[in-house]
This record gives C-alpha cells, sequence and structure tokens, in this order.
C-alpha cells in the first residue's frame, strides 16, 4: 500500500530509541577487546560442529551424490548421472503438479498466516481484558502434534461428517474439500494455519508489546489515525519480526510433511502432494532412493534460492535501528 | 474541538467494546475442531460416522481413555516420546549454551563466516537429510533405537542462534570483572551467563520439547512396531488393519496434548519475554 | 568370620543362580517375529500362539513384533537395508511376488521332513509361491465376499442377496437402499475391484505377470465400478487418506451407513464386533464371466538373513499348525487355511450370520488365486490415492487407469 519509501520516511521522524535490541550485536562487540582464542573456542564449538557435520552436513551431501545413482536400497547403486533430475523434469507424469502444489500451499499459507497473525496480534493487542487468555487459546494447537489436529481435520471434512452437515444446515452448498481434487490442498492449508499461526501470533505480539508508547502518541498528537499508525508506525517497527515469521513460516511451509501424510496422504491422485510427501512416497514406500533424493535437492534448491531472495529484498522493508 | 475529541473517543469506545465482545465468538470456534476432538473420543466408535452426526455424544463414554490406552501400547508411546523429548531438550541446552557462548563472545578468526554455515544450516529441511539419515542409522545397527530417535536430531543450530542473541545483551562488564579474578570461560557461562538467561533457556527448552514431542517424520521412518513409537507415531497406529478406531484415536490426541500444555504452564512466563528475542534474526 | 563366610556362600549362590540361567538362557533360541496387527488383542492372539511355539520346543522362544498393515510392508525393505529383517516374515499372497525375495525357500525342508502341505487349501499354498517355490506356510485365507445389513434388507423388503445372484440383483439392491445420506453399497480398491474386474471377465496382468490395467477389459470394468459412485449414485465418494478404502467401507458399514460392502472373511469377527445389527454374508454377483472371486491369505515364513532358520523352520510349524488353526479359527481370527480347521470358524466367528456356510462354499467353488505383479504393493497403494479421484468425477477413469499404469511401471 505504502510505497517503502514513505514507510523509510515516515520512521525517520520516529524519536529514536532502541526497540529491538538482541538485533543488534555490534556495539557490544565493539566494545570488547579481541581475544584471539582460537583453543577455548574449539572447546566450546566442538560438540555442536561434529552434530552439525555428522547429522546434517554429511547426509546433505550424501543426499547430492544418492540423487546421481540408482539405488533401490536392497542391491547396490549405480552412477546415473543427472537421469533422475531429467526424469523428473520430462517424463515423470506428476512432478510438476507436485511442485506446483508446493508453491500454492507454501505461498497461500504463507501470505494467510502473516496476516491473520498479524490482524489478531493487533486486535488481541487492543483488548482490555484477556489479552494473555485469547493468546493461549489461539497458542492451544501448537501443543497438539500435527498429526493428530490434522485426523481432527480429516474427521470434519470427511464426507458424511461435520463440515457436510453444516452445509447441509445452512443450505449453502460447500463442496468436500477432501475428496475434489481441485480443494483438497485447501484442506491441508486449514489443517495448517489451525495448527500453527499461533507461533507467529505470540512472535508479533512481543514485538507489538515492545513498541513503546511514546511512538504511538507522538504520532497521534500529529493527527494520524489508527489505520494510518498501523501501516506507517507498528509495522516498520515490528518489521524484523515480521521478517523472521516470515522466513520462518516460508521454509516450513516449503517442507510440509505430517498434515499431508495424515490428511490427505498426497490425494485424491496428487492433488495434495507436495515435494515433502513425495521425497518419502519415494524413499520410503517405492524405495527410489536416487529418485526421491533428486526431489529433495529440488526442494533444497528452491529454499535456497527463496530465502536468498527474502535476505536480498528484506533491505528494503526491514527496519532495525530506528 | 472538545466536543469532537468526545465524540471521537466514544466512537473509540464503541469499537474498543466492539472487538472485545467480538473476539470471543473467534475465539469458540477457533476451538471447535478442540470440542470435535473430545465429543467424538467420548463416543462409540459407531456413532463417529453415524449421520446425522451428534454434537454430543448419546452416552458419555469415559472409559475411552481407558480403553485407547489399553488398545495400543499408549503408555508405552507416551514414555517413549518423554523420553526422546527430553533427552534432545537437554542435549540441545547444553550444545546450544556452549555455542552460543562462544560465538557471542570468544574472538577467534574465522567467526563471523561459521556463523553464516550454522545459520545456513537453519535452512536445510529434515525431509532432505531423512534418506542418508536412514542409511546412516542402518549401518550403524541403530534402527529402531533410542539413540537412533534422540541424537541425529540433538544439534539444530537454532538453539546456538537463539542464545548468542542473548549472550549479546548481556553486558560485558560482569564478565570482565569475573575474569580479572581469573575465572575460566567454563566458569563465567555457568555462573554468570546461564543464570541471567532463564528465559531464553526456558524458551528454547519448551520450544524444543514441544517440537520433537510433535515429530512424526524421523520417527515414521527410523521406528517400526509399537516398541519405540512415539505419540504421533502411535497416533496413526489406530488407523490399523482391524478399522480406524476414531474414538480412541481422538482420545490418544486429547492426552497428547497434555504435557505441552504442562509445560506451557510452568514455562508461559519465559515464552512471551523470550519470543522477541528471536525476532533479531538476520538483524546482524 | 562366620559373617564373612556366610556373606561369600550367599554371593556363590547368587552367581550360580546367574549362571545355572545364563545356561538356560544360552541353550534357548530367541527367534524374532514380525507381524502386522490392528490392536492389542491382535497382539494377545498372536503372542498367544507364539506362546504355543515355546510350548513345543522349550529352547525356541519367539518374539512378536507388530506393525500396522500399511506400515508392514513399507516397513519390510526398511529392515532388510538395515540388515534387521526378523527371523520369521509374515507374508500376505497378494505380495508375494514383491517380497518372496526376502526369503528362504522352503522346498527342500517340506521334504526332507515329508511335511504335509496337502492339509491346507491348495490355492492359498499356491498363493504363497514365487516360480514354483513356496516361501511361506499359510495360517489363513478366503475369497472376497458381499457382506450384507440384514436388518436393513429385510426393514427395506429388498431380496437377499443369494447365491446366483446377478449384477442387475445387485445395483437394483443398491438403489433400493440408497436414501438420506446412506449408501447401498461402497467402492473400495484395489481388492474388491480387481474381484469385480476379473467376475467381469477382465484380466489385471499381463502374460508376463506385470500389471496391465489399460486394456479395454480393464477400462470399461473400471468405467462401471466408478459409476457406481458417479451415476449410479449408490456408493459414497471418499477421500484418500490414511486409512485405506477397504477399512473405510468398513467403519461405515458396521456404522449402518452402507447397506452391503465386499472384503474378506477375516473381517467378519471384526464386523460382527462392532455391528449392532445382524449381519449376513453372500458371493459376489453374478457378472459377464460368471460370480467369480478371487482368494487371498497369509502365513509365515523364514528371512534369508535368519541365523537360525532350524528352528525358524520348527516355529513356523507350530504358528501355522493344528493348535494355533484351531485358536485362531475359533476365535474368529482366521478363516483356517488346514481346511480341517474351518469348521471352527464356522461354529464361532459365523455363528448367527446368515447365509455364511452357503456363501463361503460357493465362492471358494469360484475363486481364483488372486495372482498379481512383483510391484503389487505400489500397486495397490496407487489404487489408493488414485481411485478417489475417479469416484469425485474430477477425472475420467480410463484416464486414471492410464497414470496408475504409468506411474507404477515407472
Amino acid at each position: 500500500m505504502v510505497p517503502a519509501g514513505r514507510v523509510v520516511r515516515a520512521d525517520r521522524a520516529v524519536p529514536a530509541g532502541r526497540v529491538v535490541r538482541s538485533g543488534r550485536p555490534d556495539a557490544t562487540r565493539r566494545r570488547r577487546r579481541p581475544r584471539g582464542d582460537l583453543g577455548t573456542a574449539i572447546c566450546f564449538l566442538l560438540p555442536s560442529l561434529c552434530g552439525l557435520l555428522a547429522f546434517l552436513i554429511l547426509p546433505l551431501l550424501a543426499s547430492l551424490l544418492l540423487s546421481f545413482s540408482n539405488w533401490q536400497i536392497i542391491g547396490s547403486p549405480s552412477f546415473v548421472g543427472f537421469s533422475n533430475y531429467v526424469t523428473l523434469f520430462t517424463r515423470d507424469p506428476v512432478f510438476w503438479e507436485v511442485f506446483g502444489n508446493t508453491l500454492l500451499y507454501t505461498a497461500e499459507y504463507l501470505v494467510l498466516n502473516i496476516v491473520i497473525s498479524v490482524t489478531m496480534a493487533v486486535w488481541i493487542g487492543s483488548l482490555s481484558w484477556g489479552r494473555r487468555l485469547f493468546r493461549v487459546i489461539f497458542f492451544l494447537p501448537v501443543f497438539t502434534p500435527l498429526v493428530g489436529s490434522a485426523l481432527v481435520w480429516l474427521l470434519i471434512f470427511m464426507p458424511g461428517g461435520m463440515l457436510e452437515n453444516v452445509s447441509a444446515m445452512l443450505r449453502v452448498p460447500i463442496p468436500n474439500l477432501v475428496t475434489n481434487s481441485h480443494l483438497a490442498i485447501q484442506a491441508v492449508i486449514i489443517a495448517s494455519l489451525w495448527s500453527h499461526f499461533g507461533y507467529n501470533l505470540l512472535l508479533f505480539s512481543a514485538a507489538l508489546e515492545s513498541i513503546e508508547g511514546s511512538y504511538l502518541d507522538a504520532a497521534a498528537v500529529d493527527g494520524a489515525n489508527g489505520w494510518q499508525r498501523f501501516w506507517r508506525i507498528r509495522l516498520p517497527l515490528i518489521s524484523p519480526a515480521l521478517f523472521f515469521g516470515t522466513v520462518l513460516t516460508a521454509i516450513s511451509g516449503l517442507q510440509v510433511f505430517d498434515q499431508v501424510y495424515a490428511l490427505t496422504r498426497g490425494g485424491p491422485g496428487s492433488a495434495s502432494s507436495t515435494l515433502g510427501y513425495a521425497i518419502y512416497t519415494q524413499g520410503f514406500v517405492s524405495y527410489r532412493l536416487g529418485n526421491a533424493s533428486a526431489i529433495a535437492w529440488v526442494l533444497f534448491l528452491i529454499i535456497m534460492l527463496l530465502t536468498a531472495l527474502q535476505l536480498r529484498l528484506q533491505r528494503r522493508w526491514v527496519h532495525y535501528d530506528l | 474541538m472538545t466536543s469532537e475529541v468526545i465524540g471521537r473517543s466514544a466512537a473509540r469506545r464503541v469499537w474498543q467494546v466492539l472487538l472485545q465482545v467480538g473476539i470471543v465468538p473467534l475465539a469458540l470456534l477457533f476451538l471447535f475442531p478442540f470440542f470435535w476432538m473430545l465429543s467424538n473420543a467420548l463416543r462409540s466408535d459407531a456413532e463417529v460416522f453415524a449421520s446425522p452426526p451428534r454434537l454430543l455424544p448419546h452416552v458419555f463414554l469415559w472409559g475411552n481413555f481407558v480403553q485407547a490406552w489399553r488398545y495400543l501400547p499408549f503408555g508405552r508411546f507416551f514414555f517413549n516420546s518423554f523420553v526422546v523429548a527430553t533427552a534432545i531438550t537437554a542435549i540441545v541446552l547444553v550444545v546450544s549454551s556452549l555455542a552460543g557462548y562462544a560465538f557471542a563472545r570468544i574472538r577467534f578468526r574465522g567467526r563471523g563466516s561459521l556463523f553464516v554455515v550454522y545459520l545456513a544450516t537453519l535452512m536445510v529441511p529434515q525431509s532432505v537429510i531423512v534418506i542418508p539419515l536412514f542409511l546412516m542409522m542402518s549401518w550403524l545397527g541403530w534402527v529402531n533405537t533410542y539413540q537412533a530417535l534422540i541424537i541425529p536430531m540433538a544439534f539444530s543450530s537454532f538453539g546456538t542462534f537463539l542464545l548468542r542473541q542473548f549472550f549479546l545483551g548481556i553486558p560485558p562488564e560482569l564478565e570482565e570483572a569475573a575474569m580479572l579474578e581469573g575465572a575460566s570461560r567454563l566458569r563465567i557461562l555457568l555462573s554468570i551467563f546461564l543464570p541471567l538467561s532463564t528465559s531464553a533457556l526456558g524458551l528454547l527448552a519448551q520450544f524444543t520439547f514441544i517440537a520433537q514431542w510433535n515429530s512424526f517424520l524421523w520417527p515414521l521412518i527410523v521406528v517400526q512396531g509399537p516398541e519405540h513409537a512415539t505419540i504421533p507415531l502411535g497416533l496413526t497406529l489406530f488407523q490399523g488393519q482391524q478399522g480406524t478406531q476414531w474414538n480412541y484415536m481422538m482420545a490418544g490426541a486429547a492426552i497428547s496434548m497434555v504435557p505441552g500444555l504442562l509445560l506451557t504452564g510452568l514455562l508461559h512466563r519465559y515464552i512471551f519475554k523470550g519470543i522477541a528475542i528471536g525476532s533479531g534474526f538476520g538483524g546482524r | 568370620m562366620t559373617k564373612t563366610l556366610r556373606l561369600l556362600s550367599a554371593m556363590l549362590l547368587v552367581a550360580g543362580s546367574f549362571l545355572a540361567h545364563g545356561a538356560a538362557c544360552a541353550e534357548q533360541v530367541k527367534l524374532t517375529w514380525f507381524m502386522w496387527s490392528g490392536s492389542t488383542a491382535d497382539v494377545e492372539a498372536w503372542q498367544h500362539v507364539a506362546s504355543l511355539v515355546t510350548e513345543k520346543y522349550p529352547d525356541i522362544a519367539v518374539e512378536f513384533q507388530t506393525a500396522s498393515w500399511m506400515d508392514y510392508w513399507t516397513k519390510l525393505p526398511a529392515l532388510a537395508a538395515a540388515g534387521q529383517l526378523p527371523d520369521i516374515i509374515s507374508l500376505q499372497s497378494m505380495r508375494a511376488p514383491g517380497f518372496a525375495d526376502l526369503m528362504l525357500p522352503l522346498d527342500a525342508r517340506i521334504k526332507a521332513d515329508n511335511f504335509d502341505i496337502r492339509a491346507f487349501d491348495p490355492s492359498i499354498i499356491q498363493g504363497l509361491q514365487k516360480n514354483g517355490h513356496q516361501f511361506a506356510l499359510p495360517y489363513d485365507f478366503g475369497p472376497w465376499v458381499m457382506f450384507y445389513n440384514y436388518d436393513w434388507f429385510t426393514k427395506a423388503g429388498v431380496a437377499l442377496p443369494r447365491p446366483g445372484w446377478t449384477a442387475d440383483d445387485f445395483v437394483r439392491a443398491a438403489k433400493a437402499l440408497t436414501h438420506d445420506g446412506k449408501f447401498g453399497t461402497a467402492v473400495p480398491v484395489p481388492d474388491a475391484f480387481m474381484a469385480f474386474a476379473t467376475s467381469s471377465g477382465a484380466h489385471f496382468l499381463n502374460d508376463q505377470g506385470q500389471p496391465d490395467l489399460t486394456n479395454p477389459g480393464m477400462k470399461a470394468a473400471f468405467a462401471n465400478y466408478v459409476a457406481l459412485a458417479t451415476t449410479e449414485k449408490v456408493a459414497p465418494v471418499y477421500p484418500s487418506s490414511g486409512t485405506i478404502s477397504s477399512l473405510i467401507a468398513n467403519g461405515r458399514f458396521t456404522a449402518g451407513d452402507i447397506a452391503m460392502y465386499v472384503d474378506g472373511p477375516w473381517q467378519l469377527l471384526n464386523i460382527r464386533k462392532k455391528a449392532s445389527f445382524k449381519v449376513g454374508v453372500a458371493p459376489l454377483p453374478v457378472r459377464q464371466a460368471g460370480s467369480i472371486t478371487l482368494s487371498a491369505g497369509s502365513g509365515f515364513g523364514i528371512a534369508i538373513t535368519s541365523r537360525h532358520p532350524e528352528q525358524a523352520w520348527k516355529a513356523i510349524q507350530v504358528l501355522t499348525g493344528p493348535d494355533a488353526e484351531r485358536f485362531l479359527a475359533s476365535a474368529g481370527r482366521a478363516f483356517a487355511a488346514r481346511t480341517a480347521y474351518q469348521v471352527y470358524w464356522y461354529d464361532t466367528a459365523a455363528k448367527d450370520v446368515e447365509g455364511a456356510h452357503e456363501a463361503l462354499s460357493a465362492a471358494l467353488k469360484n475363486a481364483r488365486p488372486y495372482v498379481t505383479s512383483p510391484n503389487w504393493n505400489t500397486v495397490a497403494s496407487l489404487f489408493e490415492q488414485y481411485a478417489p479421484v475417479a469416484f469425485a468425477g474430477s477425472q475420467p477413469p480410463d484416464k486414471l487407469l492410464e497414470t496408475i499404469q504409468s506411474l507404477a511401471t515407472q
């Protein structure tokens, strides 16, 4: 709505002060005198370094290697070059559908999640009563394993289930989400949003609460209405939290698995199958490890690209020092 | 001027009341799946798909919770989940404190680039590495063991990042005084940093525990049978060969929420304080 | 002094008992047995059967391990890769072509021990073979039959399904019984559909034993099957979910939402336990090729990696032996593969079930062994995943068969 440049100007007009303290390590770092302490550092870092190398970086590289093989778990693998990727991109009858589903899911989930959690954070923050109560209520689903909450939603969406009966009662034709090829992914999105927007709600609530009242008071004196104050002051002030939430939500959205497994098993057909789910079925149901690893690397590349893009774009809209 | 202000504040008060009243039905609607979960947990199997469905069970079968516990070794799942989530949380706390301190306070060559590598590993999704991880577990002979459930999942760099951010905010003067007295780095970490970081540690503990309690993909791959199954895996076991036991499954889902709720009851004052720390991500 | 002596002797005693215990353990061979199961009642029954082994051979202990039906087949290759296959593997006849490679052929042992294989139903003995070799001894089998809600049929005044009833009778009954969100029948896949197709005269495997789902016969059969949900509207559409379609049908049948559906006799006890109505059983309706049904079953074999194949061979003989069969059949857990023990199943599980004896005998007469391809587990899961698209009318049935075929043979 508001051009980025104007947001910045509006920010600059606000009295300076520290909002997101933790985002500014440099101040403390500069004050400390340098201490070349490699030995101690290695001791402190050793456990986490070993763990990351053994259980993250090594498997990541191994996965790349596997994607050039045709291993079927039993028997021995042989090198097949790029043929897994070529098959995926040119011959696999469902890969592009799965790819599209993943992007659609992530985009829709991300936008809805951020919009809903910001709205709810502002809404709950404006309440004079029961702020903590409502935050806890909307955070509750986080405690249920995703599999569990997806199964509850399945029970609601099932043919003959709750939703169909509500639609019959209200005489509003609501198509069945889980049997419809075009809508199955929406069922997954609803279950995911319900389960996990509480995280971002808490994150944004915390960020909003840390805004000092003086900014808003100053703006109110300047004659800004609630809407303007939201877009020009609050939103820019919580932009680091927004950025953090966006990046993590996008990454978790791209690898969605549990809900798909429990709710639709990627179906009907492959209408709600995602890359994360395809890795599982190719890898651990059909045991085409090479093929599955190729899908895994496609997913990884997408995540890297998207995160790089977000890091680049953040310079335009995220404000750390005000 | 004054009447305008009064008018405006009256409008604001109406708006305020609307917001306060409006959120109640929204929250109730939001809670419906929980209601539905409990309502189905308490009815007979045949009633789950009876049409038209009833909001409340015909007869409240409280015994279903006991039945669910007996139908599958749910006590075992509960125990397994608890052991795994607790062990991972403990390891994460120790490992992340050490590494977070190193990144926050110890200067060494390559710190910046190493930290970028750590940050970058946050992008690696579990689904990308599970295949090699599974093969690794096979070679180690760890398939279907607790160590397979625990060790590979205990080294996320998220904790390192979170604690580093928090440690950076601790005034260096405290540490310098201790150093002058000849305290070792480890001593400083244990006696100064950790006691000052309870909110961050509480947040990390809670999030790690809940994430691991709910974790599904890895147990699905590395566990077979109920012996080492965790709760989320156990929930899917209700879809056995003999027909899905929806009522028991819902009872199980309800039971599975309990530890997370308890933990949050214990640690809730840390969550809100700590969560703002995370928002410094990328703000270097 | 005496104190020390007493302590010493006590320690010796303890050590001695440990040693004796250790010796006993060393003599006893521990076998692992992997089997699917759906409930603790299942597990208890199987554990009882396992205990029969130790009763007969005190030097063998069988440790029972279990997974749900769907997970079982996913876990086996993973276990094989991890070098953790159990000593005793449970095998279902439809999965025999795909999983027999993990198991030892039993032919030599059967011959050497003069094991009487003729006590079993020949079709299931054949079902657990691959390339002419026997890979497992069967404990149960059975033909797919039609289960129906006796009370519903009589209340609606619809003629009960009887041996010799036709496809037209079936559709007419289904239509008469469909009303108000309740359905005459259900359309589970793939097994009930493969029986439907076989009755219609279609073949789902080619001469090389590979899936051939796109021949004209199969396309026509699938179109007719899908029409039950799309045009006749006598069967509900269902989502693709973690629950396999036959279990969804089973659940809705026992809840009284579906009047009849096709499943195997192994479901009868479970159905009767859950259903609050009188249950009836009939053979499949007569189609172009007759009332042909498929029969399948399961059994136990020895893993190729087992370090105790001799003991495992003894154990599977007990697991499928007369005592185990009598127990499983009486408990209604299995329609016994040993033909002499089927009477126990009729007397318990099928007690008070309308037409059970008549229907089973008729179905067995017209049953063909359910012969499948090595990748049948993949074919089955593809059917579970893709068939709902056709039932919902989102894509034409023949196009879906093409998708399944191309994904199965990828």
